[in-house]
């Protein structure tokens, strides 16, 4: 079975705040689960990482985006989706903090 | 005709297919309000209970009417005035599109997705969003953040899943078809649960542009129809290369005249209900009737697909779900800091299910592992891919019950690894990017109640109008 620790090392990573009932529940349903994909860990192929499919050019034209984009003319529809809005501005925490 | 058998007739609008409607339309019999009107009255009166849609649009009769004044002015599309519903993580510009989740509750879409835009364009009516398991996660629709959906069959029972609103909404005729989308079986499963037909195109052959991602590799979006011809109206309607989505293809093989049907009976050895292997054998025997020999193949790391599955879609859906941070739209709730703003919102935002992918996802692909699970499961991918593809090469289409059993009972299975088995025969294709269709093959028994059960059908990549026939030939007359 995965560690609490390993759990928790997993939740700080995936940016999920979990109750430790769940942390608990986890470990065992995760475990489980990883049981079962596990068997391809046990198959008798290589590990394929580098699986590529035909290449071809994805790449659109190199031009203003008015017509490919489907938001164009869409600003305040985007504005209006803002959790805290100040006029046309999206507010957001600071990012640096001061260590206390 | 007596007054009260025409009026018999009349009232059950909604119980057309999408094919008799467009007749009906385009010779002036029925209006596209009258047929809107129809499965509006019938959501008023089943709704309740099926729990299909989240939201029936208020604008419903009045995009109808829109319809039918295009064809006044001499319009014609065969989904001129359909009554659609559409799953709940597909974008209608300004309607909401919540993926069933509480992270994105009161989120409304700001464009429209590539297929709403292309049934917009051929006068398609939408009538709600439908239910579905969050963010696509899950074979039952019990893991909505808004209450499971319900199976028109045996209300006790699951309608299947993710697209489980969809399936019911289709089966309870309140719409005449509907959009799902497809991850590793989420058209294909509930369309066999609720007796209805479900297309899993070729990846790539409907775009993803407006789709909330779940797999992004995997992903597909796909048509519910009572009839493989409704199903096949649909996917011509949606279908197509489209700048928006890079991965996107125009591919359209021409129909196999092989009537061969591969059968990889190794894989039937166990898991598999009886009674769900007698149907099988069934419909098998009645497309032999039909001119079709059927063949044995071999898929031998098919027993794999399932397991490789469960560590590529957690693991892609982990990174697209990353997005939802609460910094530009949906919930945002505060926490001690900004990351632990994203935690607390996330924690909060997201169900059990989702929590339990992402967390998933993010073990497989962290440091020290990938190689043995994300790596290797590629790997599977790739393997299966070869053997599809050399079985395909002996049959036009391989044949596989949809799903082992019928529905089961609401709350009936707790561990979600028991959930994910009812994936066993659907998810190869998503791995595989073929197309496959589910067809209804009559009904099992369980506990008085008549359930039906689906057989899914194989094609190589493009090929889904040889899809169309086989299809075509399987279903019931109706």
């Amino acid at each position: 079975m995965i560690s609490k620790d390993e759990v928790l090392n997993l939740s700080a990573l995936a940016r999920l705040k979990l109750s430790d009932e769940e942390v608990v529940a986890l470990q065992k349903v995760i475990s489980s689960i990883l049981d079962y994909v596990g068997q391809v860990s046990a198959a008798p192929i290589e590990s394929h990482t580098d699986a590529k499919p035909e290449p071809r050019n994805v790449m659109r034209e190199d031009t203003p985006h008015d017509e490919g984009s489907p938001l164009t003319g869409k600003e305040e529809s985007l504005r209006a989706a803002f959790p805290t809005r100040e006029g046309d501005y999206n507010v957001v925490r600071k990012i640096i903090q001061k260590d206390e | 005709m007596s007054c009260a058998r025409l009026f018999k007739k009349m009232s059950n609008l909604n119980e057309l297919t999408i094919a008799e409607a467009s007749k009906k339309l385009a010779s002036g019999e029925v209006t596209s309000v009258a047929l809107t009107q129809e499965c509006l009255d019938a959501i008023a009166q089943r709704n309740g209970e099926l729990n299909a849609y989240l939201e029936v649009f208020d604008d419903a009769l009045a995009q109808a009417k829109i319809a039918d004044e295009r064809r006044a002015k001499g319009e014609s599309h065969p989904l001129l005035g359909i009554p659609l519903a559409i799953k709940d993580n597909i974008l209608i510009e300004g309607k909401r599109a919540s993926a069933a989740s509480k992270i994105l509750e009161n989120y409304v879409a700001t464009y429209d997705a590539t297929a709403i835009a292309k049934l917009k364009e051929a006068g398609a009516v939408f009538l709600g969003r439908t239910n579905m398991d969050e963010f696509a996660m899950g074979g039952s629709n019990e893991n909505s953040a808004f209450g499971p959906a319900r199976n028109p069959h045996d209300v006790s029972r699951v309608p299947g899943g993710s697209s489980g609103g969809s399936a019911s909404a289709t089966a309870g005729h309140l719409a005449l078809g509907a959009l799902g989308t497809d991850t590793g079986g989420s058209v294909r499963e509930p369309a066999a649960f609720c007796g209805v037909v479900g297309l899993k195109p070729t990846y790539g052959a409907v775009s993803r542009s407006g789709i909330i991602a779940m797999g992004s590799s995997l992903d597909q979006v796909g048509p519910f129809g009572k009839t493989v011809e409704d199903a096949e109206l649909l996917f011509n309607a949606i279908k197509g290369r489209d700048a928006l989505d890079s991965t996107s293809i125009d591919a359209s093989d021409p129909v196999s005249n092989e009537k061969v049907i591969g059968v990889p009976r190794a894989l039937f050895q166990k898991g598999i209900d009886p009674d769900v292997l007698e149907r099988f054998e069934a419909a098998l025997k009645n497309l032999e009737g039909k001119g079709y020999q059927i063949i044995d193949v071999e898929l031998p790391s098919a027993p794999l697909a399932l397991a490789a599955y469960y560590v590529i879609m957690p693991a892609e859906a982990s990174s697209n779900l990353a997005r939802f941070d609460g910094v530009r739209y949906g919930l945002a709730l505060k926490g001690r800091d900004l990351i632990d703003d994203y935690a607390t919102t996330r924690g909060q935002g997201f169900g059990p299910e989702v929590r339990r992918r992402i967390m998933l996802g993010t073990y497989v692909l962290s440091a020290g592992y990938y190689d043995a699970y994300y790596g290797k499961a590629l790997g599977v991918r790739d393997l299966l891919r070869r053997e599809l593809d050399a079985a395909l090469g002996k049959a036009a289409v391989i044949a596989t019950p949809t799903v082992p059993f019928p529905a089961w009972k609401i709350g009936e299975k707790s561990d979600p690894l028991s959930v994910y088995l009812a994936d066993i025969f659907t998810v190869t294709a998503n791995l595989t990017g073929n197309p496959a269709l589910s067809v209804p093959m009559g009904t099992v028994e369980r506990e008085g109640a008549s359930l039906p059960v689906g057989i899914q059908f194989t094609a190589p990549h493009g090929a889904e109008q040889t899809l169309f026939v086989v299809g075509k030939d399987a279903q019931e007359s109706r």
